[in-house]
């Protein structure tokens, strides 16, 4: 979710982009660099540029943004299991083997066995030392170190976590090897959970799961003594490393030099690793010799170094508005520009539990007449998003709902007519007339972000819903101090919340679904549930409600949860989407958002990393390789 | 004298702890919210995560304790200063200490040359206002001092940034390269965008206040009197009417530098200058108590320092001013 941030950054960009893209997941630029059929040609240093640094210098217990984890993914850390670092339309969503081949499961679900492959081995200084089985059993124990781990996801191992489960003895181990973790020999890995997770694969691809070295007996390894710095002294298997890694002394205190090649705040600097053998790895090509990324600059300042050849491209950035709608003009430039779906929803949450949202029938309505297409204008236009017309987004289905949309209205500009049809059976509209005539529709509690474009967007919800009777109380501020608190916080009885979306963290429903409507998601300590789907009689009369039953998601989530990895998963996250906007109705989805992209002409081969939400860097060839 | 410095450096401990004690304050408890939930952003977290977050901070203390903690880290001590137990950033896990350091270099670069420009602008042009009272070149100096206390930085860096960089392309302006050594960036001339922008302002200031300065000392009794000795208008000037005129630039100028010192926020963000400035706003927009606290005492230090050194130079400059 922390992802989130990125696509906040962007929302500035005014509508000056017209191009109308499809649906579906593919990238939708027009031709060249991205679909070279030529030979890529290996070599040369792509250079890139990002406003401003990863949260936690490098750490991969710590780091929990999009723009970490696709150099994770690419370049720095292999995990047991991956992807193939492209888009839904090239299995980019499908879990791959890595280290391991995919794991086996036992018949009750619980037990994942894990088989690593044999004769990998560390980038410098440890390319001397194989990857066995304890060094996962390591990074287990790390992320079980709450320090090590703060403000990363560890509740996604840990039983306590509110995902459904985790491993055993997750929570107890701090800092130890857990109890369900099993090194059965230097290339099996068993690891039993307190309840069946059908994607507990995918939370095994997670940069927190990459092996760390031995050194000694020491439970930590390599990572000992590095708990907040350990991004600092990485040492991992994929294709590049850090510059400098090498000069890492296995035997030398925590205290020594940190690597060179990752200054925070100002560079990064990635090499080829020579440990890293192509052929024990299909997801990577791995093309370029070296990926140097500067920190720093405005998206505007990094436009023009893309326009004058000073770098390839702004990596995880979004490309001034200007600098696009030129690209677009120009037919010998607009196959620089790339947008891909982001496994991204905006959408408008409505709390359940306070009137009017406490009838189904005026959220139905809010559904018809939202005028969707005026909200996506303001943040760019087509080129950013489609319009959505359910929650969960496709690729997590499986496309199942691709076309679905239960609310439809012309071109998204919403339906007045079947809005005032659905107001007419609800209780606050007295007289049948389609029109809210309740006082509870005066002034309904409006808790929103007062930064670009939500403003803009504020004015088209009170426009729009002022057309069945709703006046919205629009309150304003920021973002984390106000905003979020506000609407976290069931106390507050916020009754609409507009400026809020979601992003995956792996390509699986879970990461969906029950963190924004599950009933362990409510309040401050859970997030992100604002619309207190699921809450209970007790916390409902406790919080100052006088509503005390509303509609309850959990037993469908519940239901997908166990299920392993496969079409019947996808199928019944594709009904609990159905359930979420036709039986409980909480929110009003409106963006699937798309990552846009600008390349400069340099780059080849142009491919979306649809597991981690970003340009994939191990695809990405240069003309002439560089040369 | 001995007492006198005893006494002033008792006084700077005093506002350092004022300062600090009120930026912790002012970060730790004024905001809405807690601390840790703005770290968290706006990911799915635990109570239990929360916990994990406040305690690896430090946040699980007593208040009391939490300030004691950090103000244990500003004892210019081996092993206290800027420790890194306490001292770490929460935005980035990199040591506050590593921060400062390494951007230092690039803020006194900044602040050195930005100052040297402003002096050799704007006190020869305020000196020649003066002389040449209400002639064409003193209307034109005065012009220049009226644009330049308008003119905003941000404004004048990025009018700047747009017509020699990106029109004319005359001087670099995307800022200094990671890796390039210092004195490299200042061969290429991408400090020199940045000094301009920040001296011109400065710059103003001086010419009106010397002017003002020097067209009040030419009237005094003694100016008089050393023109009736007969003494060429030159030496008046130069030797009678600059030098105390100039008196007051020193404490002016000791101050400002001090205050560049502890960073110019405006220019390096907008210049992408990677000094103490620029970190400053990252680690405020960050939530980086760690990093505000560290950069706030440095720029309250540069302060209290220059103050002291610009005290102890007036007596020297000006024979009425005693320690006591």
């Amino acid at each position: 979710m922390k992802r989130i941030l990125k696509l906040v950054a962007v929302v500035a960009v005014a509508g000056l982009v017209a191009a109308a893209c499809g649906g579906g997941n593919k990238s939708t630029n027009t031709g060249s660099p991205s679909a070279s059929t030529g030979a890529l040609q290996s070599g040369g240093v792509l250079k890139l540029a990002i406003e401003a640094d990863v949260d936690h210098a490098f750490d991969p217990a710590k780091e929990y943004s999009t723009l970490s984890f696709e150099p994770f993914r690419c370049c720095l850390l292999r995990t047991l299991v991956s992807t193939n670092g492209q888009d839904a339309s090239h299995d980019g969503d499908i879990l791959q083997p890595d280290l391991a081949a995919l794991p086996q499961i036992s018949a009750d679900g619980l037990t994942y066995t894990f088989t690593i492959q044999s004769g990998i081995h560390y980038a410098p200084p440890f390319d001397n030392v194989e990857v066995t089985a304890g060094d996962f059993a390591r990074a287990i124990a790390r992320e079980s170190d709450s320090q090590a781990s703060a403000n990363g996801y560890s509740f996604y191992y840990s039983p306590s976590g509110g995902t459904g489960g985790g491993i055993v003895g997750f929570d107890e181990a701090k800092g130890t090897v857990p109890s369900g973790v099993k090194v059965v020999d230097d290339h099996t890995l068993a690891i039993t959970l307190t309840a069946p997770l059908g994607d507990f694969p995918w939370r095994m691809s997670m940069a927190a799961m990459a092996p760390i070295p031995p050194v000694g007996n020491s439970v930590l390894g390599w990572a000992t003594g590095h708990t907040k710095d350990y991004g600092r002294y990485l040492v991992g298997t994929g294709p590049y490393m850090f510059k400098g890694t090498d000069a890492l002394d296995p035997s030398g205190p925590p205290s020594q030099a940190a690597i060179s090649g990752y200054v925070p705040g100002r560079s990064w600097t990635l090499v080829r690793n020579p440990s890293w053998d192509a052929s024990t790895d299909p997801n990577r090509p791995a093309y370029v010799d070296e990926i140097d990324v500067a920190i720093g600059g405005t998206a505007q300042v990094l436009a023009n170094e893309v326009d004058n050849g000073t770098i390839d491209m702004e990596f995880g950035g979004v490309p001034p508005a200007q600098q696009l709608a030129a690209y677009q003009a120009d037919p010998t430039k607009a196959t620089q520009v790339h947008a891909t779906p982001s496994d991204g929803v905006r959408y408008l949450a409505m709390n359940i539990a306070l009137p009017p949202f406490d009838d189904i029938h005026v959220r139905k309505a809010m559904n018809y007449v939202i005028d969707k297409d005026a909200l996506r204008r303001t943040r760019g236009g087509p080129l950013f998003g489609d319009i959505a017309g359910h929650f969960i987004v496709n690729s997590l289905t499986g496309d199942i709902n691709a076309n679905y949309d239960p609310y439809a209205s012309p071109n998204g500009q919403g339906d007045v007519t079947k809005a005032k049809a659905e107001m007419a059976l609800s209780k606050y509209d007295t007289n049948g007339d389609g029109i809210c005539d309740a006082p509870e529709c005066n002034g309904v509690l409006t808790i929103t972000d007062s930064a670009d474009p939500y403003p803009a967007q504020n004015a088209i919800l009170v426009a729009s819903a002022k057309k069945i009777g709703i006046s919205l109380d629009v309150r304003a501020g920021d973002r984390y101090t106000f905003m979020y608190d506000k609407c976290l916080d069931p106390t507050s009885h916020a009754a609409f919340c507009p400026s809020v979306g979601w992003f995956k963290d792996y390509p699986d429903a879970l990461t969906f679904g029950p963190p924004t409507l599950g009933s362990a998601a409510i309040g401050p300590g859970g997030c992100c549930n604002y619309s207190l789907v699921g809450a209970s009689n007790d916390l409902l009369k406790a919080d100052g409600y006088t509503t005390t039953d509303v509609a309850s998601l959990d037993a469908v989530f519940n239901k997908c949860t166990v299920m392993p990895i496969g079409q019947e998963r996808l199928q019944c996250w594709a009904d609990a989407d159905k359930a979420i906007m036709e039986q409980a109705v909480p929110v009003i989805p409106w963006l699937f958002d798309k990552d846009v992209d600008l390349t400069g002409s340099r780059i080849l081969n142009y491919t979306y990393d649809q597991s981690a939400g970003m340009m994939s860097l191990d695809h990405v060839a240069l003309v002439g390789g560089g040369a | 004298m001995g007492r006198y410095l005893i006494r002033r450096t008792l006084f700077m401990v005093l506002v350092l702890f004022i300062v600090s004690l009120f930026t912790f304050i002012i970060f730790m408890k004024l905001p809405a919210g807690d601390p840790a939930r703005r770290l968290a952003g706006s990911r799915a977290t635990t109570p239990q995560e929360l916990q994990a977050i406040r305690h690896s901070i430090g946040l699980d203390e007593p208040l009391l304790v939490q300030y004691g903690r950090f103000a244990k880290g500003l004892i210019p001590w081996p092993g206290f200063f800027l420790n890194k137990q306490v001292y770490f950033s929460w935005a980035n896990n990199v040591p506050v200490s590593e921060e400062i350091y390494s951007r230092l270099p690039y803020t006194i670069t900044l602040s050195l040359g930005a100052a040297a420009v402003f002096l050799v602008v704007g006190i020869p042009i305020g000196i020649i206002s003066a002389i040449k009272r209400r002639s064409f070149v003193d209307r034109a100096g005065m012009v220049f001092a009226l644009i330049g206390v308008s003119a905003p930085v941000f404004w004048l860096a990025y009018l700047m940034l747009y017509f020699f960089w990106f029109k004319l392309g005359w001087l670099p302006g995307i800022g200094v390269p990671a890796g390039e050594p210092i004195l490299k960036s200042i061969a290429l001339g991408r400090f020199i965008l940045p000094w301009f922008a920040l001296a011109f302002t400065f710059a103003a200031f001086y010419t009106r206040m010397i002017r003002g300065n020097l067209i009040e000392t030419m009237s005094e009794d003694y100016i008089r009197t050393a023109r009736a000795k007969g003494l060429s208008e030159r030496r008046v000037i130069f030797k009678h009417g600059l030098r105390a005129a100039l008196t007051p630039v020193v404490t002016m100028f000791g101050l400002d530098l001090a205050t560049l010192l502890g960073g110019a926020v405006i220019t390096e963000t907008v210049f992408n200058i990677p000094g103490i400035g620029q970190y400053t706003l990252q680690a405020i927009f960050g939530g980086n108590f760690p990093g505000v606290m560290g950069v706030t005492v440095l720029a309250a230090f540069f302060i209290v320092i220059a103050n002291l050194v610009v005290d102890v130079l007036y007596a020297f400059l000006d024979p009425r001013v005693r320690y006591t």
